[in-house]
């Protein structure tokens, strides 16, 4: 994971010397500096900005608010380092078959769950059953399994994998918090029960969830299986966390700033910019998969045009923009890919702002001629596009950001007509293909993302009606390139696909980036040890403990 | 505490002149309110008149700028000039207040009508029609009619005048009622006129003035309401300069910016209050007439 | 016996009215765009798969006509089953009883911390001569114009940020209610103070007030015997008006504050499609407020025995 290196560099000159932050910094050395002993004990109240998840079972949908807490209780087969390789987790060992059809992992064989059930080859077969099961009505997780078509049961601690093609993602899939490892028994109480309750073998217990308000966990006591890259081994060092829900960005701000909660996700940029100074440190660790990116809707005029597409990128001036709204806090990106994701190509080349350049292509295009307010029309139509935007994914500044774009590709002729709505209006609005422009997050794992979002697979709608490929992008080059990259063994070859994919991407202007999924956490000073796994970006509160 | 009770004494007999205090010289709080509403109306048809900055140039370089003698309101999160915002802001907003209440009094007045002048099992059934709209929370009809159809100016401005509907039907029925049974139109029916020439010529005059005061009332009401949509993101569409919307987009700053927040919010205190202010006041000088 | 009719009627309309609200609430939320199981598989973006949409359909009942669904959901609230939320996946009765409670502490507070305000407010403004009535009204008028969510945020700044009194966020003490109360009463009382100011004025210039001064009362003792009962009945009976329009603005207060709470959960479920919360939260909101409007037309009828022969 690149954020904590990121991250060092920004803040050492603001907060040096602050605790919570060497320990964040070092990343997997304790710091040897004062008060760096972890104590045990304690409560921290953790405060989401995130809707209330509707089920504490990542298996059942597979929304990223279920991500965040169920990291505290559940863990899955294998995970990953700092640098992006995947790590020993509830697997020891894997290993692919010469066909790459099929795979066996190696389990621990000194785990159990939280309800005392062991953990084991059956306990996996039973998960991966329950995440294909259409009754466990599972989304994220059961796309992450998309290949895999069994399992069989090798020997008590050894399980394999048979899949129906290649899946160069696999281990990428597998690390991810929605296909994580629970307790048959506990599954096996239905659906309601484990959504309320569920069981896995994390460092933490969900023992009570007050709805609307909050839920409790307390320690695992026996725990004994972290990742390979954790801090420490045992149980954590924390009693208890409260996680409570608190919507209003600016109370939850001013609740941390008041000390009544210790930590908190969704940072509004200026809120982190004002936390600097008051013993606050922010753990900022972009989420993988692709960065933050304005999709320019390729299936429908006027964007079906390449030229115009390029028009609006080389207008759509948003550095200064970034930069004001964000207060540094967010690096400009030219990549679709998250900074994370080691296989990201970066195109600075593609995005070079030229008006002139853009009131040209628009001239050649067939926009010549301007209306009373400036705009440019051909055929009597106007340069109109539409940019839904959802009011629960893009943060205000980002909102901010979408007015400033507005403003300036005006100035070549174009009106964006901006319509902020709720998230369910908004996927209904993408759904009736009633956009122009549209950004749309999308966490996971590792470059098999590109597959998602720009496969023209992806155009077809699933039976929900969503699709991801909002771009509508449809290229039997790009098909082609992303298949082969999904089932390549080879780590340069399949590197090399995705760099080529790419390229063709971001030179077809189908998208706008802007910067990584911007994922702060903002930590009182109090707290010390707070990591985020560098799977989906999560935080971890296994090392973390009150200073007292 | 003499002078208080004769001052208190002596006003019914002042009031039984009918339209004695019509005419008074009218109060610090009226003069206040009638100058405050008076700016709104010039900030809505002129804005350019009390602003020369453009209330959407984007200068992202001179984001967040403190109040200032060139920015007065301080400047936003684009670098945009508050004061500018809010004197071009006034035209979306006060059409919003204006057009939520028009809309909530038609509908009251075709309830309150259907009701106060109907047959008794009209006005039952009307009545009972109206008790379940009040007794639903006005923001939840508010939410259910903007979901149905779809968020943005038009659709909230509708929502809150279906939600501030109910309330008002509830009084114009009661008034229609009550002039209905007043003495004079008794009076009238004894005469032996037609009950349309009544229902013309006395009931609805007599009735319907009393609305073009609660509609003062509820101008301000409805400001509040949109904004409160607003902060529940369904408001305007941007770049739009609506006071609901910028008070909603500035909240987000307020530990760093707090003019964001403090200067949209009180304007729209100001309008409502000033739309309220003269609403009471009308309703006092048109019961005077009355009684 | 004019009582037990009276008691019958308004206990039949009573009943009329939760089966209208709940009529409405229904169609409604099937007149929004989007399909219920996707609601239920957590909104449109879940990319549910087909098998996982067909299941949710029969395992609702949504595969059925829309009349029997209706008649089948009306069965259910009739025994007071209020089914099981979309998105909570919890049985709504109880979950709508708890934030209930939450709710309704949040509100009878406000409604009494209201009520003090504007007594006071309209007790010093018909005493303090000109001036005072001047301010009393103008303060009256500028508490009802102040938005919510407005209000909450400066509390905010000033009472936790700046001055670390109070805390932002709701908190299981009598201290994390102060602010959300606060929030709600100062424009409830800005309302209730001009009804009260009015009804208190006239009450002192009527002729038992006079005839109790001509007796020689004291100016303190007419106020509070004579004047401030007659000038509490009608805000006695806004009361009913006042407790819905503190559930709106619970929705906004319990959001600022993260209260858990009914308003609140109207919201996100409203928002999310979540049919049988929405009903759920509807209906005892209707509820409430057809018990306080019987409640306090029993007081009104009590204190004022004219009303009982109308």
């Amino acid at each position: 994971m690149r954020a904590p290196a990121h991250f060092a560099h920004r803040s050492i000159a603001a907060a040096a010397g602050i605790t919570a932050l060497t320990l964040l910094l070092a990343g997997c050395t304790p710091a040897a500096q004062q008060n760096t002993e972890p104590t045990a004990g304690g409560t921290l109240v953790y405060a989401s900005g995130d809707a209330e998840p509707t089920c504490l079972d990542p298996h059942v949908g597979g929304n990223y608010p279920q991500a965040l807490i169920a990291t505290q209780y559940l863990e899955s087969l294998v995970s990953k380092d700092a640098d992006g390789q995947i790590i020993p987790w509830l697997a020891t060992a894997w290993e692919p078959a010469e066909d790459g059809l099929s795979w066996k992992f190696q389990l621990r064989d000194d785990v159990t769950f939280t309800d005392g059930t062991p953990f084991n080859a059956e306990a996996v077969q039973a998960n991966v059953e329950h995440l294909l099961d259409p009754a466990t009505t599972s989304s994220t997780g059961y796309l992450a399994l998309g290949k895999v078509a069994s399992t069989d049961i090798v020997d008590e601690h050894t399980i394999r994998f048979n899949l129906s093609t290649p899946d160069s993602a696999l281990l990428d899939s597998l690390s991810m918090p929605w296909v994580a490892i629970q307790s048959p028994t506990a599954l096996a109480r239905g659906m309601d029960v484990n959504c309320e309750s569920p069981v896995g073998t994390g460092p933490f217990i969900v023992t009570d969830w007050k709805r609307q308000d909050s839920i409790t966990l307390v320690r695992n006591d026996d725990y004994n299986s972290p990742p390979a890259d954790a801090e420490h081994d045992g149980p954590a060092y924390l009693d208890e966390i409260v996680w409570r829900f608190i919507p209003d960005s600016a109370s939850r701000f001013a609740a941390l700033q008041s000390g009544q909660v210790d930590v908190i996700d969704n940072a509004q940029p200026s809120d982190i910019a004002a936390a600097e100074g008051q013993g606050i440190t922010d753990l900022d660790a972009p989420r993988p998969g692709a960065s933050n990116r304005i999709e320019l809707n390729s299936g429908k005029a006027p964007f079906d045009d390449i030229r115009v597409r390029e028009a609006f990128i080389r207008a759509a001036d948003v550095n200064d923009g970034i930069e004001a709204l964000f207060f540094g806090t967010a690096d400009r990106s030219f990549s679709v890919l998250s900074s994370v994701e080691t296989l990201g190509l970066s195109a600075e080349e593609h995005f070079g702002i030229d008006p002139d350049a853009a009131n040209a292509l628009l001239d050649e295009a067939g926009w010549t001629e301007r209306d009373g307010d400036g705009y440019r029309v051909k055929n009597g139509q106007r340069l109109s596009v539409d940019f839904p935007v959802s009011t629960n994914q893009s943060i205000p500044a980002e909102q901010s950001l979408f007015e400033q774009i507005q403003a300036a590709v005006k100035q070549v002729g174009f009106e964006v007509r901006l319509k902020p709505m709720d998230l369910s209006s908004w996927y209904s609005t993408l759904i009736g293909n009633d956009y122009n422009l549209v950004s749309a997050p999308y966490t996971k794992v590792g470059p098999d993302v590109l597959r998602i979002l720009y496969h023209s697979d992806s155009i077809t709608p699933a039976p929900s009606g969503y699709f991801a490929n909002l771009a509508q992008l449809n290229d039997p080059e790009v098909d082609a390139l992303l298949t082969e990259a999904s089932q390549v063994t080879d780590a340069d070859e399949r590197a090399a696909l995705y760099a080529e994919v790419q390229e063709l991407i971001l030179s077809g202007f189908y998208a706008l980036p802007l910067y990584d999924q911007q994922n702060h956490f903002l930590v009182g000073g109090n707290v010390s040890g707070l990591r985020a796994m560098p799977t989906v970006s999560t935080p971890t509160f296994y090392d973390a403990w009150l200073a007292r | 505490m003499t002078a208080t009770i004769d001052t208190q004494t002596a006003q019914p007999g002042a009031l039984s002149h009918a339209g004695t205090r019509v005419g008074a010289r009218p109060t610090v709080g009226e003069v206040l309110a009638v100058t405050a509403l008076l700016l709104l109306v010039v900030a809505a048809i002129a804005p350019w008149l009390l602003t020369p900055f453009d209330p959407l140039a984007i200068s992202p370089r001179e984001a967040f700028q403190v109040p200032s003698f060139t920015h007065w309101f301080g400047t936003d999160e684009s670098g945009r000039d508050v004061f500018a915002r809010m004197i071009y802001g006034t035209r979306p907003s006060l059409i919003i207040g204006v057009a939520a209440t028009a809309i909530g009094l038609v509908l009251a007045l075709i309830l309150g009508m259907l009701a106060g002048l109907g047959p008794r099992p009209v006005d039952y059934a009307v009545t009972r029609v109206g008790e379940v709209l009040f007794a639903l929370p006005g923001l939840l009809l508010a939410l259910i009619f903007i979901t149905i159809t779809g968020p943005g100016v038009v659709t909230s401005t509708i929502a809150v005048g279906i939600a501030t509907a109910p309330g008002y039907a509830r009084i114009i029925r009661s008034q229609l009622r009550a002039v209905r049974d007043a003495p004079f139109i008794e009076a009238a029916t004894v005469l032996g006129r037609s009950r349309f020439t009544i229902l013309r010529r006395h009931t609805l005059p007599n009735a319907i003035a009393p609305v073009f005061v609660l509609a003062t009332l509820g101008v301000g009401q409805a400001i509040v309401w949109a904004a409160s949509l607003s902060y529940l993101g369904l408001g305007a569409e941007p770049p739009a300069a609506e006071w609901g919307a910028m008070l909603n987009a500035g909240r987000t700053y307020i530990s760093t910016a707090w003019w964001l927040t403090v200067f949209p919010g009180l304007f729209i205190v100001l309008a409502a209050a000033a739309s309220t202010a003269l609403g009471r006041s009308l309703q006092a000088r048109t019961r005077q007439v009355q009684s | 016996m004019r009582i037990g009719r009276w008691v019958l009627t308004r206990a039949l309309g009573g009943i009329f009215v939760l089966w209208a609200v709940a009529t409405l609430i229904f169609f409604a939320m099937r007149a929004i765009p989007g399909d219920p199981a996707e609601a239920i598989l957590g909104g449109p973006g879940s990319q549910a798969s087909d098998e996982a949409i067909t299941q949710v359909r029969s395992e609702y009942g949504l595969d059925r006509p829309l009349y029997e669904q209706y008649l089948l959901s009306l069965g259910r609230l009739a025994t007071g089953d209020l089914g099981t939320s979309y998105a909570l996946k919890a049985d709504v009765a109880g979950l709508v009883g708890e934030l209930f409670l939450s709710t309704l502490i949040l509100t009878v507070l406000s409604l009494l911390v209201a009520w003090a305000f504007a007594l006071a407010l309209a007790l010093w403004a018909t005493r303090g001569g000109r001036i005072g009535r001047m301010i009393g009204s103008g303060m009256e008028i500028i508490a009802a114009a102040v938005p919510h969510f407005w209000l909450a945020s400066i509390f905010i700044v000033i009472f936790s940020t700046a001055l670390g009194w109070l805390p932002p966020i709701s908190t299981p003490g009598p201290l994390g209610l102060v602010l959300p109360v606060l929030t709600l009463a100062i424009p409830l009382a800005g309302f209730l103070g001009q009804v009260m100011r009015e009804s208190l004025t006239d009450a002192l210039e009527s002729p038992f007030v006079l005839s109790a001064r001509a007796r020689g009362e004291s100016e303190t003792g007419v106020r509070w015997r004579h004047a401030i009962r007659h000038a509490a009945l009608p805000a006695i009976s806004l009361s009913g008006w006042a407790f819905g329009s503190l559930i709106s603005g619970a929705v906004v207060v319990e959001t600022v504050f993260a209260r858990p709470g009914l308003g609140r959960s109207l919201l996100n479920a409203v928002l999310i499609r979540d049919v049988p919360m929405v009903t759920g939260v509807a209906l005892i909101s209707a509820l409430a407020f057809v018990l306080v409007t019987i409640a306090t037309d029993a007081i009104d009828r009590v204190a004022d025995p004219r009303l009982r022969s109308a």
